[in-house]
């Protein structure tokens, strides 16, 4: 008697398809999911469909925003190909991702282990590389500038008491793109280092316990155990930072404009200018279309490399 | 008698791991330790910086702590440019971004984890196309859009977006959904709730700390955002903080210690929003992270 309520009340998970009420209940819920999903409809169509058709056709055009585009056909890329701002922002941007992407990631993963301890201070710990994640872009335009301004900031003062020589930092053409990834690896870190945080904590604590057991050190386990337990996360982490690079354009905007020169003038502060300083949205277009290309690109191949490197439990 | 089971595989290996997991935490420490100072000492120099002379601030070799420190920088700030008025646009674009954002994207979260939505799979692929078309590849059509709707120089261009769910927040809306057991649902099914009343209920309460990451997110990305802003507001009344702040730079030339003030003052708010969320934002953060 105790065990039948139960039972006709698990019946409903298999709940016969054909039973009139239970039919009309899916269709409304169908509904409310539509609803529901509504707004992402609405996304995909006016931020995600519009956009790259219209970029896709701009590119093809001389639009200076106030009369109407005019088709010029291949001109905007066969321009590209030529020019060559374009191309030495193409190179500084992927300087900066050589330097960035991999630095954040080594400083995020071992930041994660090392925070994945149970230590006292935990969350002031955490806090603390919290802090440049939530401060934006011009707030640490100014924070850097207290630490890399040559003449005033503490990175040269440092230097001095080693009987270094001031360096330029983002004065300096050499400079600039290493100290814009420094600052970036400053800024990114933490957000990433919590990724890597939930991963480590889904790894089993047995396989470290049998690592122990059959002699493995400290190095050993790192490698053979950590390292290919948070590969999945070292995958996100890569994905992810790679569009960051891509689209890093408030970093420059706000700290360097660009410059010394054209020394870390990126592909996107080159797009911005065309589009809103110039007014060539048609050929601003075939520069986001190339942009866009790239990150395509690249995020394929870090998926296709992926299988080879990235092990799922 | 199960804890006996659990201890007891643990015993054996302890005697020389045991100063070497000490030897390891001290390293820890260390590390950690420093590096958070890394993080955070440039920040308390930047402070310093701000209530500085002019001629203090430029002095060679430069002096660290300010003396006297001159709090009438941050006042002088508030007098010479709009502050408030930049702040209170911040705030209410900040705001209206953070609800929408946080509404839309959990219903939508909702739908892909919890409804029987038609051609889930194939939103679920647009939804990670979309993380790779950033903002900034997209910014010319949107204007162009934009100033077809005549949205220029009003704040919609920059709330509006949020209210049609961001790829970021419907990730980790779905993955918090995904995660509540099945049964809560038919329980509240049997006693006759509908599809909104589940949503709002019982799944909802369930996955606040997504919620909070979320609103912190979402809060931060619009208080700081500089491109969006830029591009689409033009008159001095209706511009934002850090467009506020930049433009500080031109009015006080060469008094980077009076537009420091005004930087670190702009994020006060979102420092003090983070704190009050950070026991949520971390573990909602971390849940992001992980594939489900």
């Amino acid at each position: 008697m105790a065990g039948a309520p139960r039972k006709t009340l698990r019946t409903p998970r298999r709940a016969p398809r054909s039973d009139r009420p239970a039919h009309s209940a899916r269709r409304v819920e169908r509904r409310w999911a539509m609803l529901f999903a509504t707004p992402y409809l609405a996304h995909l169509v006016l931020l995600t469909a519009w956009p790259v058709l219209a970029l896709a056709y701009l590119g093809f055009t001389d639009y200076d925003t106030v009369s109407s585009p005019s088709w010029t056909g291949l001109d905007n890329y066969s321009r590209l190909l030529g020019d060559e701002a374009f191309w030495t922002s193409l190179l500084n941007t992927g300087y900066f991702a050589l330097i960035f992407v991999p630095l954040q990631t080594v400083v995020a993963l071992a930041l994660a282990v090392a925070l994945n301890q149970k230590l006292r201070f935990m969350p002031l710990l955490r806090g603390a590389y919290f802090v440049p994640v939530v401060s934006s872009w011009v707030v640490m335009a100014y924070v850097a500038d207290a630490v890399f301004n040559p003449r005033l900031g503490s990175a040269n003062a440092v230097l001095d008491w080693f009987g270094i020589d001031p360096l330029m930092w983002l004065d300096s053409p050499v400079l600039v793109i290493p100290t814009l990834a420094l600052i970036a690896v400053w800024k990114g870190a933490g957000y990433m280092m919590v990724l890597f945080l939930a991963a480590l904590q889904a790894i089993p604590q047995e396989r470290y316990e049998a690592a122990r057991v059959d002699g493995a050190g400290a190095w050993g386990r790192f490698r053979h155990i950590t390292v290919p337990g948070v590969s999945g996360t070292t995958f996100l982490v890569l994905v992810l930072s790679t569009i960051t690079t891509l689209q890093a354009f408030e970093q420059v905007f706000v700290m360097t404009g660009g410059g010394p020169g054209d020394a870390s003038e990126l592909t996107v502060l080159y797009m911005y200018r065309q589009g809103f300083e110039y007014f060539q949205m048609g050929y601003a277009a075939a520069i986001a279309w190339v942009l866009f290309a790239v990150i395509l690109v690249l995020t394929l191949i870090q998926l296709r490399l992926q299988k080879r490197w990235v092990h799922y439990a | 008698m199960p804890e006996a089971l659990v201890e007891q595989p643990r015993v054996r290996p302890r005697i020389r791991p045991r100063t070497r997991i000490r030897f390891g935490r001290v390293a820890a420490y260390l590390f950690v330790g420093s590096g958070a100072l890394l993080m955070v000492l440039p920040f308390l120099a930047a402070l310093f910086n701000s209530l500085k002379s002019h001629a203090q601030y430029i002095e060679v070799p430069p002096v660290i702590l300010p003396d006297p420190p001159q709090w009438s920088n941050y006042s002088q700030v508030w007098d010479r440019a709009p502050f408030g008025t930049y702040a209170l646009n911040s705030f209410v674009i900040a705001t209206a971004a953070t609800v929408g954002n946080v509404l839309s994207s959990a219903m939508v979260g909702h739908a892909l984890a919890r409804m029987r939505l038609p051609a889930r799979g194939a939103l679920l692929t647009a939804a990670l196309g979309t993380l790779m078309l950033p903002t900034v590849v997209t910014i010319i059509p949107s204007f162009l859009m934009f100033r077809e709707f005549g949205w220029l120089d009003t704040f919609l261009p920059l709330i509006v977006p949020f209210w049609l769910a961001t790829p970021f927040g419907i990730f980790l809306m779905r993955q918090s959904f995904l995660a509540i057991p099945q049964d809560f649902q038919e329980a509240a099914t049997l006693d006759g709730a509908g599809p909104w009343r589940i949503f709002t209920r019982i799944h909802l309460p369930l996955v606040k700390p997504a919620l909070a990451t979320l609103s912190v997110f979402t809060f931060m990305a619009s208080w700081g955002a500089v491109l969006e802003p830029t591009v689409y507001l033009t008159s001095p009344d209706k511009l934002t903080l850090p467009l506020g702040v930049m433009g500080l730079r031109g009015q006080f030339v060469g008094n980077d210690q009076l537009v420091t003030a005004a930087a670190l003052m702009s994020l006060v708010p979102i420092l003090v929003l983070f704190v009050v969320a950070q026991r949520y934002f971390v573990r909602g953060a971390m849940s992001a992270g992980v594939k489900g």
